[in-house]
C-alpha cells in the first residue's frame, strides 16, 4: 500500500505516472465527457480494483476459450490410453484438467476485470518470489533427474512457469519506467542482463534449458521494442556464440544434449544406444505421417496407445496431427497464430507502454511456446521439453496461463481497440 | 510524447511480429506439411508395420495311423518360451526371471541372465516346453506378477507313442516339425497344413488395442495318413528279425517286408538297425554309439585337435545317417537264388520249359569259355525242372537263360519292374543296377539267370515275387492308403495300380505250386508251415562286388528268403533279409527261412488264412488236449485213448485233480498226458532238458525221459536231416510234468 499511497497523490511529477492518467488521443469510442473529467477523478477511479468501464476484447477471449475447449477435447483423446494403461481409468487426466481449466476460465475472466496497474507493484515482489522458488527447488529431490518442480500435494508447480510471468512483469515495469533512458547501458542494458543472468543460471542450475531458453527470447523481444539499440544485440549475440562455443567445446554440461542432437539429426538411427533417445521422436513423427491431410478421426490415434510416451504432455499435438490430419493441425496453428496476433495488436494500443509490453510479452510467451513445441515434435529442432499452451496436460500451468490470459484481457479494457 | 507505443516501438512489434509470423509459424507449418503431405505415407507405413503384429499360427501336423487307425506318429501342442527381456528394466526383475525359470525349464540360472540382458523383444529361451511346464511358468509370472517380459508361444510336438517301431517307415521330423525322412519327408506337404496368421493391432507393449483391425486366418491343420502298415504284422516282422539280427550275428543290417500281392500294399516294412524316432539323434545301437563315443574328442585349438573333433563329427553323421537309411528301398543287392522264380517264370511263359524238362548238371556250366559253377560242386546230375528249383541247381538256369536268349529274358527283366523304380512312396529309392539286352553277353546273361551280376532293392525283389504269385499282374507297391483332412475326411484314396500282366495266371499258379513244393521239401523247407501253404525260394547273394573291390578281407553274403502264402490263393508275400551274417551259417535257407517260418506262422493266422493239411500232414498234426479234469481216473484215460494219447498218473487218488497239459493246449499226436489224482502230486516238477542240437528223434527221447511234451516247428517234419536250433523254454527251467516245449527244427543245407 505504502507504494501506491505515495505514487498515488502526486502522479504529475513523475514523467512515467502521466500516462495513467492521460487520455490518448485516437481512442474513438470513449465518451466525450471522459475527456472533460478532472485527471484526479480519473486516477481515481481507474485505480479500482476492478475496472468495468469499458468492455474486453471479445476476439482474443473467442480466440482463448476456443483453444481452449479443443485442447480439453484433444487431451482426453490423447491421454485416455495412456491413462487406461497406467492408472487404470482413462478420465484420470481430463478430469483434472477440466477442473483446472473451469478454475482457470473463471480466474481469467476475474483478472480481465483488475486494472493491470496495480501489477507495477507486485513485479519487484513477483520476482523476488519466484528467485525464492527457483533456489528452493534445487534443494528439492529430482524427479527423473531434474529438480523442476516444486510439489505441494494436492498440486505441484515448475517454479520456472513463475519466472517467466515473473521476468515479463518485472521487464515490462522498468522498460516502462525507464523507456526514455534505454538507450543507455545504465538503464537500458545492465539491470536486464543481470536479472537475466540470474535467472538463466538458476535455470540452468536445474536444468531446465528449454525454459531458460524462452526467457532469453522473451526478454530480447522487449527489450527490442523497449528500444535498446541494435548494437547491444549484436554484442549479445557475439556474447551468446561464444559462450556456446565454450560450453560444447571445453565442458560435458550439455553433455546429455548431444545425443540428441545427434538423435535430431537421425531420428531413425537404428545405433542401439540412441533408440531409447530417439523412440520419442520417432513415435512422434509416425504419429504426425500416419495423419496425412485428413487424418485418422477423432479419437482413431494407434500412435497413443503406449507408442508416443506420455501423449498427453510435450507430444500432444503429434496426436492431433495423427488424429486431425494437416487441415486440423493447420487450423490449430492458425488459431494460434491468430491469437498471437490479436494480443499483439492489443496491447500496441494499449494506453501505456506497460499495459503495451506486458500485453506483448504475455501473447509472445503463449506463441514462442507453440512455435518450439511444435518444431521439437516435427523434430525441426532438437527434443527438449516445452509444453504447449492450452493443450498439454497441467493444471497449475493452465491456470497461470489462463491468468495470464486474464491480464491481456485486463489490458484490452482500456486498449484502443476495436472489440468487435 | 506520446503515452502509449511510440512510433520505433511500433515498428519493433510489427517487425518483431512479421519474423515471428513468418519464421517461426511459418517454419511449423513448412514441417507439417513435409511430414503429413510429403512423407506422410512412408510414415504411416512404418507405424502401421509397428502396429501390426503378423502372429504365426501353428498348423498341427497330421498324424500317422495303421490301417486299423492306430496312432504312430501325432502331434501333440507343446509351447516355446520367449523372453522380451526389453521389457525388463531392473536387476531385481531379471534375477527373479532366471531364477524362477532356471528351476522349472532346468536350465542354468547364468545363462537365462545372460538372456534377460538382451535388448530384443523377442528371444527365445527354450522350444517344445511340455503344457504341465507352460502352466508353472504361467503359475509363476501371476505369483511375481511379471507381466511383460517372458511370452509363451503355441507350438506343436511330434511323438512316436512306439518309439522306434516302424521308425524307418516313418521317419522323423526336424525342429520346426518339418519331415526329414520317411513318410514324414514323403508326405511332407500334406502332413505340414497351413500355418495360418493373425494380424492384429497391437499398442507398444504387445496388447490388443481396441480397433477392429483384426485379421485372422484359421491355421489349415495338417492332413493325416493312414498307412496300409498293419501294427500287427508289423510287430511280427520286427520281433522276429530283430532275433534273426541277434542270433546270425548280422553285421550290416537286416530287412523285411510284408506285402499284399494282390493289391501292393506293404502290410509291414522292418529295419533293423533303426532309430528311435522321438530321438533320431541318437546312435541307437549299442556298439556303434559305443563306439563313436569312444573316439578322442579333439579340441578346435589346435589343427590336429581340429581334424581329430571332425573324424568325430563325421562318424557321428555317418553313423545316424545309416540307422536312417531304409535298407528295403534304398539300398540294393544282388538277389541270388530267390531270383530263379522269376526267371523260371520267363521259361515257363516263354515255352522254352515246362515241369518236365530234363536238365543234366555236373557241377559246373561253361559258357563262352567261361566256367560257372553249381553251388553243389558234384553236381545235381540229372534232374526236372521243378527239381532243378527245389535243388536251386544253378546249370538249370542258366540253362534256361540260355534257351531264352538275351533279348527275351530283358524283355521279361524290364516287364518284372526291375529296371525301374517301383513308384513306392517312400523317400530315396535305389534305382537298379542291369544290363540291358544289347550289353547280355552269354556269361552276364547266365550269371544274371541265377539272380547274380544285376543290383535291384529288395523291394523291387518282393514286387517281382508278388506278381509271380499274383497270376503275373505286377503292382505298384505302396505304404499308404488314404489320405484325410483333420476332420476325417477322406482326401484321397489310393487305389491298387496295376502297370501290367507279366506272365499268364497259368504259368503264376504253376510256379506257386513249384514253389510251394520247394517249401515244403525242397531246399526252403525251413519256411514250412503246416497247413499253411507256404511257397518260397532261399537265396544267398554273394556281395561280388564289395569283395573285388577289395573292401571287404573275405566274401561276404546276404541272405535272403522270399515266399508267399497260401500257395494256392497266394494273399501275402514276405521277403526277409539279412546283410553279413557271422553266425553259424551264411546261408538264406538257414538264416533266414526259419525267420521267415515265425513270421508267417503269426502272421497268417492274424490275416485268417485257414489251415489246410494235407493226409500227410493230418498224420503228424499236433491235437487239442481234451478236458478230464475232474473225471475218475478210468473215464480219463478212455478219454486219452480214444485220441491215441499216452496217459502218466501221479498220484493215489481216484479222480484227476489237474491234467497237462490242460485241456485245449495242443499237444502232439501220440503225446502224454499227465493226470494228478492228489495235492501232493500237483506240486511235482520236472526240470526242462537241453533240446537242441538234435535230430526229431533224439529230441523225442529227451523229452520223453524228462516227462515233458514237445511240439515242432520248422523243417523237422519234412526234411531229413534238420536239427533242433531253439527252444521255447530254456533248459533247466522247473515246470510241471508233461508241460509242452516248443522245439524249432532247421535244415542246414549248403544252398545257395
Amino acid at each position: 500500500m505504502s507504494g501506491e499511497s505515495r505514487r498515488n497523490p502526486v502522479p504529475k511529477p513523475r514523467q512515467q505516472r502521466k500516462p495513467y492518467a492521460e487520455k490518448s488521443a485516437p481512442e474513438p469510442k470513449q465518451p466525450a465527457s471522459a475527456k472533460a473529467t478532472p485527471l484526479t477523478k480519473r486516477v481515481r477511479k481507474k485505480f479500482r480494483v476492478f475496472s468495468v468501464r469499458s468492455g474486453l476484447d471479445m476476439p482474443f477471449l473467442f480466440l482463448v476459450l476456443v483453444l481452449v475447449v479443443i485442447g480439453l477435447v484433444m487431451l482426453f483423446s490423447a491421454s485416455y490410453a495412456y491413462a487406461y494403461y497406467n492408472y487404470g481409468n482413462s478420465y484420470y487426466f481430463i478430469i483434472r484438467q477440466v477442473a483446472f481449466a473451469v478454475l482457470g476460465v473463471i480466474l481469467m475472466l476475474l483478472i480481465s476485470y483488475f486494472d493491470y496497474h496495480h501489477l507495477h507493484r507486485f513485479a519487484i515482489p513477483l520476482l523476488l518470489v519466484s528467485y525464492a522458488f527457483l533456489v528452493i527447488v534445487l534443494f528439492l529431490p529430482a524427479v527423473k533427474g531434474v529438480h523442476r518442480w516444486i510439489n505441494l500435494g494436492l498440486f505441484g508447480f515448475q517454479p520456472s512457469e513463475i519466472a517467466k510471468f515473473a521476468m515479463t512483469l518485472c521487464f515490462a515495469h522498468l522498460i516502462s519506467i525507464n523507456f526514455k533512458r534505454m538507450d543507455t547501458a545504465r538503464y537500458g542494458v545492465l539491470p536486464y542482463v543481470l536479472l537475466l543472468g540470474v535467472t538463466v543460471l538458476l535455470l540452468i542450475r536445474e536444468p531446465h534449458v528449454s525454459a531458460a531458453v524462452i526467457i532469453i527470447a522473451l526478454a530480447g523481444m522487449m527489450l527490442f521494442i523497449g528500444g535498446v539499440p541494435l548494437r547491444w544485440f549484436g554484442a549479445a549475440f557475439g556474447v551468446a556464440l561464444a559462450g556456446i562455443a565454450y560450453l560444447v567445446l571445453f565442458t560435458s554440461e550439455f553433455s546429455y544434449a548431444n545425443d540428441r542432437v545427434v538423435a535430431w539429426l537421425d531420428p531413425f538411427t537404428t545405433e542401439k544406444n540412441l533408440l531409447a533417445d530417439t523412440w520419442q521422436t520417432r513415435q512422434s513423427l509416425y504419429a504426425i505421417g500416419s495423419g496425412g491431410l485428413l487424418g485418422l478421426g477423432l479419437g482413431q490415434s494407434r500412435q497413443k496407445y503406449l507408442y508416443l510416451p506420455e501423449p498427453q504432455n510435450d507430444f500432444i499435438f503429434a496426436i492431433v496431427c495423427e488424429e486431425l490430419g494437416f487441415i486440423g493441425a493447420l487450423i490449430i496453428v492458425i488459431l494460434f497464430a491468430l491469437l498471437v496476433w490479436r494480443g499483439v495488436t492489443i496491447s500496441l494500443k494499449a494506453k501505456d507502454k506497460f499495459g503495451m509490453l506486458l500485453g506483448i510479452g504475455l501473447t509472445l510467451q503463449v506463441g514462442l511456446q507453440v512455435v518450439l513445441n511444435i518444431a521439437v515434435i516435427t523434430n525441426t529442432i532438437p527434443n527438449t521439453g516445452i509444453s504447449l499452451p492450452f493443450f498439454s496436460y497441467g493444471g497449475t500451468s493452465l491456470v497461470l496461463l489462463l491468468a495470464q490470459m486474464g491480464v491481456v484481457l485486463s489490458i484490452s479494457r482500456t486498449s484502443a481497440i476495436e472489440k468487435t | 510524447m506520446a503515452k502509449g507505443t511510440t512510433i520505433r516501438m511500433w515498428r519493433r512489434t510489427l517487425f518483431l511480429l512479421a519474423v515471428f509470423m513468418v519464421v517461426g509459424f511459418g517454419a511449423i507449418i513448412f514441417s507439417l506439411i513435409k511430414l503429413q503431405l510429403v512423407e506422410g505415407e512412408s510414415l504411416q507405413e512404418r507405424a502401421v508395420e509397428q502396429q501390426m503384429k503378423d502372429t504365426t499360427i501353428p498348423a498341427m501336423r497330421g498324424a500317422i495311423y495303421d490301417r486299423n487307425m492306430r496312432p504312430l506318429a501325432q502331434s501333440a501342442t507343446v509351447w516355446t518360451v520367449v523372453l522380451e527381456p526389453a521389457y525388463l528394466t531392473t536387476d531385481e526383475q531379471r534375477e527373479t526371471i532366471a531364477a524362477g525359470l532356471s528351476q522349472i525349464l532346468g536350465m542354468d540360472k547364468k545363462e537365462i541372465l545372460e538372456h534377460t540382458k538382451k535388448k530384443s523383444y523377442y528371444d527365445v529361451l527354450k522350444r517344445k516346453v511340455e503344457t504341465e511346464v507352460k502352466d508353472e511358468i504361467l503359475k509363476f509370472k501371476e505369483e511375481k506378477k511379471i507381466g511383460n517380459g517372458i511370452r509363451l508361444i503355441e507350438d506343436y510336438k511330434r511323438y512316436y507313442p512306439f518309439g522306434s517301431f516302424a521308425a524307418t517307415i516313418l521317419g522323423f521330423t526336424g525342429t520346426d516339425n518339418q519331415g526329414l525322412s520317411g513318410l514324414e519327408a514323403y508326405y511332407d506337404k500334406q502332413l505340414t497344413g497351413t500355418a495360418g496368421r493373425l494380424v492384429t493391432a497391437k499398442n507398444a507393449i504387445g496388447t490388443d488395442m481396441p480397433f477392429q483391425y483384426e485379421q485372422k486366418v484359421e491355421a489349415q491343420d495338417g492332413y493325416s495318413l493312414v498307412l496300409t502298415i498293419d501294427e500287427i504284422v508289423q510287430h511280427f516282422l520286427e520281433k522276429y528279425l530283430e532275433e534273426g539280427v541277434v542270433n546270425n550275428k548280422v553285421k550290416n543290417r537286416a530287412t523285411a517286408i510284408a506285402m499284399d500281392v494282390k493289391t501292393g500294399a506293404i502290410l509291414g516294412l522292418a529295419v533293423k538297425g533303426d532309430f528311435d524316432p522321438n530321438f533320431p539323434l541318437i546312435i541307437s545301437d549299442p556298439t556303434e554309439a559305443a563306439r563313436v563315443a569312444n573316439m578322442p574328442e579333439g579340441d578346435s585349438t589346435t589343427e590336429e585337435g581340429k581334424k581329430i573333433k571332425q573324424a568325430k563329427t563325421q562318424a557321428k553323421i555317418v553313423a545316424q545317417q545309416a540307422q536312417w537309411r531304409n535298407k528295403a528301398v534304398s539300398d540294393t543287392y544282388y538277389p541270388g537264388s530267390v531270383f530263379k522264380m522269376v526267371t523260371g517264370s520267363m521259361g515257363m511263359e516263354e515255352g522254352v520249359v515246362n515241369e518236365n524238362t530234363q536238365f543234366f548238371c555236373n557241377g559246373a556250366a561253361v559258357v563262352s569259355g567261361t566256367t560257372i559253377r553249381c553251388w553243389k560242386h558234384g553236381g545235381h546230375g540229372g534232374e526236372t525242372f521243378v527239381q532243378g528249383l527245389m535243388n536251386s541247381c544253378n546249370p538249370v538256369f542258366i540253362k534256361v537263360g540260355e534257351m531264352l536268349g538275351a533279348e527275351r529274358f530283358f524283355k521279361y527283366f524290364a516287364a518284372f519292374g526291375l529296371t525301374e523304380k517301383t513308384g513306392v512312396d517312400l523317400p530315396g529309392e535305389a534305382g537298379s543296377l542291369y544290363y540291358t539286352a544289347n550289353q547280355l553277353n552269354p556269361v552276364e546273361l547266365a550269371t544274371e539267370s541265377f539272380g547274380q551280376n544285376f543290383s535291384i532293392t529288395p523291394l523291387q525283389m518282393i514286387t517281382a515275387a508278388a506278381a509271380v504269385a499274383n497270376g503275373g499282374y505286377l503292382v505298384q507297391p505302396h505304404v499308404v492308403s488314404q489320405v484325410l483332412d483333420s476332420d476325417g475326411n477322406i482326401v484321397q484314396s489310393v487305389d491298387t495300380k496295376v502297370k501290367r500282366q507279366v506272365i499268364s495266371e497259368d504259368v503264376s499258379r504253376r510256379m506257386s505250386k513249384i514253389l510251394q513244393m520247394n517249401a515244403t521239401t525242397g531246399t526252403a523247407k525251413n519256411g514250412y508251415l503246416p497247413g499253411y501253404r507256404v511257397a518260397g525260394k532261399t537265396g544267398t547273394s554273394e556281395k561280388v562286388a564289395e569283395y573285388n573291390a577289395g573292401g571287404k578281407k573275405k566274401m561276404e553274403y546276404i541272405a535272403s528268403y522270399c515266399g508267399f502264402a497260401p500257395a494256392d490263393d497266394p494273399q501275402i508275400a514276405l521277403l526277409v533279409f539279412f546283410d553279413e551274417p557271422q553266425g553259424d551259417s551264411y546261408y538264406g535257407g538257414a538264416v533266414a527261412g526259419p525267420v521267415f517260418g515265425k513270421m508267417m506262422e503269426e502272421i497268417l493266422p492274424y490275416l485268417g488264412v485257414e489251415r489246410k493239411y494235407t493226409d500227410a500232414e493230418m498224420e503228424k498234426l499236433d491235437v487239442a488236449t481234451p478236458d478230464v479234469t475232474g473225471k475218475k481216473l478210468d473215464a480219463a484215460k478212455a478219454a486219452l485213448q480214444k485220441l491215441s494219447l499216452k496217459q502218466k498218473v501221479y498220484g493215489g487218488g481216484d479222480t484227476v485233480l489237474k491234467q497237462i497239459p490242460e485241456s485245449g493246449k495242443s499237444i502232439p499226436q501220440n503225446g502224454t498226458v499227465v493226470l494228478m489224482t492228489d495235492a501232493e502230486s500237483e506240486s511235482r516238477q520236472v526240470t526242462v532238458p537241453n533240446l537242441v542240437g538234435m535230430t526229431l528223434t533224439q529230441a523225442n527221447s529227451a523229452a520223453a525221459e524228462a516227462g515233458i511234451n514237445i511240439t515242432v516247428s520248422g523243417a523237422a517234419l519234412t526234411g531229413g536231416k534238420a536239427q533242433s536250433h531253439s527252444q521255447s523254454i530254456a533248459v533247466g527251467t522247473k515246470v510241471s510234468p508233461g508241460t509242452v516245449v516248443n522245439v524249432g527244427f532247421i535244415e542246414f543245407d549248403q544252398v545257395q
